[in-house]
């Protein structure tokens, strides 16, 4: 077991986390809005928790703190990408499909030159010594803050989905017009699915940090974000499982791939088209056919109640 | 600003602009034809360069399985004379346009003729250029590899000139990308503007159903274009090259990423808003003053967003009505 | 109803919507030029007129998917021009799309649940957390009981987009009812339907706007439909108001003739 967790320990901590990171560009999605910013988002978090835990201008924090500094920090991030993700996206989800991701892909760019360039980021070197969190031993014991994450996140999605607001964020998905039309404001949950992925975003950063140590520009960049987009695409992203499945196999595949030695991003860029190609939509869909939620069930008949528009309800 | 600087800025900011203009033409042919955006076209940038470097020099003695390999044990049949050189640049660029082909064969139309979403052609597309990018560093190393320095002939490697007191320095290799660069897009203009291939290309943008009812086959031109499209890409990555060096398998993404801001800017599909936005790109990126150079990089990024946000069809592009 | 006194003064006792010089142009083409008409409470308002007379557009106009290059449409004296789509589906205009638009590819019980959205309040929380199951029962009820009135409900679990023409027109309908509306606009809602189902559309309509105690605008080609379901009729040719009246009296107009006549 020691032999098991030391040697592949690393790689499930790290699948688990692509699924996150999958998942953090999922909920967007449901709104039909394409955003690549996922790895900024990701990459600010990091940045948040790294500064926090190793800035001399913290040090008092952490002796007052202890432990208790590291949920400070996914705090810290959750809410400073969630106030980063409602500046970035008022603007930029008044664009509609390759033109939000393009913004999205400016976003990263910017981050990524402005963090290069910053003190207090590192600049080029970035933050290094960031001290594992909760005195963890081993890398694979990070499955202790990634996997309640993953657990909680797919439970949030699942809720979603059933509520008046996964209700909207379909309807935009499927025509924001229309959606419109019929009541539901979609800037609105354009705005809300977005930010839900920046937070998301930014707590993995947060947790990821420690667990890869040290923190720089190459976190948050145009290769991440293409990464996650395919964890999405290729596992599936009409069903909540598909980005978790698409950033476990994708994370794993290389590493599988390792007896190939140097071909191996030669033989993971072809996945990517094959699968692309092959399995439209994505590994999840075709598992699973085209699964059908069973048929709605009829409640007890019930009068229709229709109230006057501003009376009641 | 002084004039001398001014002049010099202007120099440096056209050179790389036209650059840009020519690269992410070859961008905007696809999108106009096919409605999405080829990532792969970064790599054949990156591409265009080694191929060109194959020709000049023959061999990559640093790394990689072609190590020690030499295409011409007697010498490059294309050195030392600059119409040789110019000669390889335009093979390269063929062959670089030979491969777009083969990448729109075997990743964009298995798509179409399955009908896929959109966002997967985007997927398969970083695929190709993940494999591309890969297979180069596989081949001949990550390391950095220079042209000759008479390359281009037995020619000063800069130029300068006196305005008033102030000297101003324009290296000849910026006059001659400049140069090229126009050619191109003189002869390109030429090609979409007045002959056949033209008109139907422009036919086929409009709407690909009419044209394939006016008997011109979709899928033939669809390989035109995305010859053209690598062949600009390839000669771009060239021009790149010999000012400043083929810098590893990378190379591309850089320009590939920027070259998505120049088109936005310009406005997605435009033919005349690519050169206007290129250019834009090149002379903001110019005048960036000294001590914020390291900002540099963030310019494109930071025009782009602007445009999205004030005028999202780009400058030249025209305002979609939308289809109730 | 009494006369309602508001900042643009005293509305007339019944009128429920006031349209005012609405126009609109697309580059040189005026769409809709200079429209002023009055809809009264409880009626159903036909609109006519030749393909391309600006019809749709005025229906866009009305509910804020397109804003008017000038002029104003007030609801209740309040001027609604200018809102967004969901604000002006919140005041209680809803409608049905010429060129149907559903979401297509969620089951017909989705689409009407998702109109239910600006009577409904539960936020992120709420939905989450499953602490809006109350509101969630009544809108599920609502849905079912809606999908009864159209004729829908044992295909409630069926994908939008498999429905028959005439069946999507009517899930439209009972979509637009979801929204609670007080004000109903269809657009063509018997084109792509059989005969039978055009004879039952009439009776369909009258029975909607009675027990939903609706105003009804209709636009729609089927003269006879026409003259036989609306109140009062509207006729646009070329973007213009050319007669507004009862069916009879507008079928005599030597104008609408003109127009028809010179249209086809």
């Amino acid at each position: 077991m020691g032999d098991f967790l030391g040697q592949y320990g690393f790689l499930i901590v790290t699948m688990v986390q692509a699924g996150l990171l999958g998942l953090s560009l999922y909920f967007p999605l449901q709104a039909g809005q394409l955003s690549l910013a996922s790895p900024g988002f990701y990459a600010v978090g990091g940045y948040v928790a790294a500064i926090l835990l190793t800035n001399p201008a913290f040090a008092g924090w952490r002796d007052a703190l202890g432990n208790g500094m590291f949920p400070l920090t996914w705090l810290a991030a959750a809410l400073i990408c969630g106030v980063l993700g409602l500046i970035v996206g008022v603007p930029a989800l008044r664009l509609r499909g390759i033109y939000l991701a393009l913004a999205t892909i400016a976003f990263i760019e910017i981050l990524r030159v402005i963090s290069l360039n910053l003190s207090i980021t590192g600049g080029a070197i970035g933050i290094f010594g960031i001290p594992q969190a909760f005195g963890f031993q081993d890398r694979w014991q990070y499955i202790w803050l990634f996997g309640p994450l993953l657990i909680l996140t797919l439970l949030f999605a699942r809720q979603l989905e059933r509520s008046r607001v996964g209700r909207a964020f379909r309807a935009i998905r499927e025509d924001e017009l229309a959606a419109d039309a019929m009541g539901v404001p979609p800037t609105h949950y354009k705005v809300l699915a977005f930010v839900i992925g920046a937070v998301l975003a930014g707590l993995v950063g947060a947790m990821s940090a420690p667990f890869l140590n040290t923190w720089n520009a190459k976190q948050g960049t145009f290769d991440a974000s293409i990464a996650i987009l395919a964890f999405v695409l290729i596992g599936g992203s009409r069903n909540i499982w598909g980005p978790v499945v698409g950033g476990a196999l994708l994370t794993a595949v290389p590493e599988l791939l390792r007896f190939l030695a140097d071909w191996r991003l030669v033989i993971n860029g072809l996945v990517l088209v094959v699968a692309s190609l092959y399995l439209p939509q994505g590994i999840v869909g075709a598992l699973g056919g085209v699964r059908r939620p069973p048929p709605p069930r009829r409640p007890p008949s019930v009068p229709v109640v229709v109230e006057a528009p501003g009376g009641g309800s | 600003m002084e004039l001398s600087q001014l002049i010099q800025n202007l120099m440096n900011g056209l050179a790389i602009g036209s650059v840009y203009a020519i690269f992410a033409l070859g961008y905007t042919l696809v999108f106009s034809i096919l409605g999405i955006i080829n990532f792969a076209h970064g790599a054949v940038f990156t591409l265009g360069a080694y191929f060109t470097y194959t020709l000049v020099v023959g061999q990559f003695e640093n790394n990689g399985l072609l190590k020690g390999i030499n295409l011409f044990p007697d010498g490059s049949p294309f050195s030392g004379n600059p119409w040789l050189f110019a000669l390889a640049t335009l093979i390269g660029a063929a062959v670089a346009g030979l491969v777009a082909v083969l990448i729109e064969r075997l990743a964009f139309r298995p798509m179409r003729s399955r009908g896929g979403d959109p966002l997967l052609a985007l997927v398969s597309s970083l695929g190709v250029a993940l494999v591309v990018v890969n297979l180069i560093q596989l081949l001949v190393g990550a390391e950095i590899y220079n042209f000759p320095s008479d390359a281009y002939g037995q020619v000063r490697p800069a130029l300068s000139f006196h305005i008033g007191e102030k000297v101003v320095i324009i290296r000849t290799v910026q006059l001659i990308i400049f140069a090229v660069s126009l050619v191109m897009l003189a002869l390109l203009g030429y090609v979409i503007g007045r002959t056949r291939v033209g008109k139907a290309l422009r036919a086929v943008a409009e709407n690909p159903g009419t044209a394939s009812l006016l008997g011109i086959s979709v899928d033939r031109f669809i390989l035109i274009t995305f010859f053209l499209s690598g062949f600009l890409g390839g000669l771009a990555g060239t021009l790149v090259g010999t000012a400043f060096g083929v810098a590893g398998p990378y190379f591309g993404v850089s320009y590939g990423l920027k070259g998505l801001a120049v088109i936005v800017l310009g406005g997605l599909g435009s033919i005349p808003g690519a050169v206007v936005g290129g250019l834009v790109i090149g002379l903001a990126e110019a005048f960036v003053p000294a001590q914020y150079s390291a900002y540099k990089d963030a310019v494109a990024f930071a025009l782009l967003f602007v445009i999205l946000l004030v005028r999202p069809q780009g400058l030249l592009g025209r305002a979609q009505i939308q289809k109730v | 109803m009494t006369a309602v006194t508001t900042e643009r003064g005293t509305v007339e006792r019944g009128t429920v919507l006031e349209a005012r010089g609405l126009t609109r142009r697309f580059g040189g083409l005026v769409a809709v030029n200079d429209v002023s008409f009055d809809v009264r409470e409880g009626e159903i308002f036909g609109l006519i007129g030749p393909n391309g007379a600006g019809k749709t557009t005025l229906f866009n106009l009305m509910t804020g998917l397109t804003p008017p290059s000038s002029g104003t449409l007030a609801y209740r004296g309040q001027k609604v021009t200018g809102l967004a789509p969901h604000r002006i589906a919140a005041l209680g205009i809803s409608r049905t799309f010429q060129n149907i638009r559903l979401f297509r590819a969620l089951s017909a019980l989705e689409n009407v649940k998702i109109a239910q959205h600006v009577r409904t309040r539960a936020g992120l929380w709420a939905g989450v957390f499953g602490t809006s199951r109350a509101e969630e029962r009544r809108v599920e009820d609502q849905a079912w009981a809606l999908l009864d009135l159209v004729g829908l409900a044992d295909r409630a679990g069926e994908s939008a987009g498999n429905f028959s023409y005439g069946d999507q027109r009517r899930l439209e309908i009972a979509r637009a009812l979801a929204t609670e509306p007080r004000v109903l606009l269809l657009d063509e809602p018997a084109a792509g339907m059989n005969t039978a189902e055009k004879g039952q559309l009439t009776a369909f309509i009258r029975e909607v706007r009675a027990r939903f105690d609706l105003t009804v605008l209709v636009i729609e080609h089927h003269v006879p439909l026409v003259m036989d379901l609306c109140d009062r009729v509207a006729v646009l040719n070329f973007g213009q108001l050319i007669a507004v009246g009862d069916p009879a009296a507008v079928q005599r107009d030597p104008k609408v003739i003109e127009a028809y006549l010179g249209g086809e």
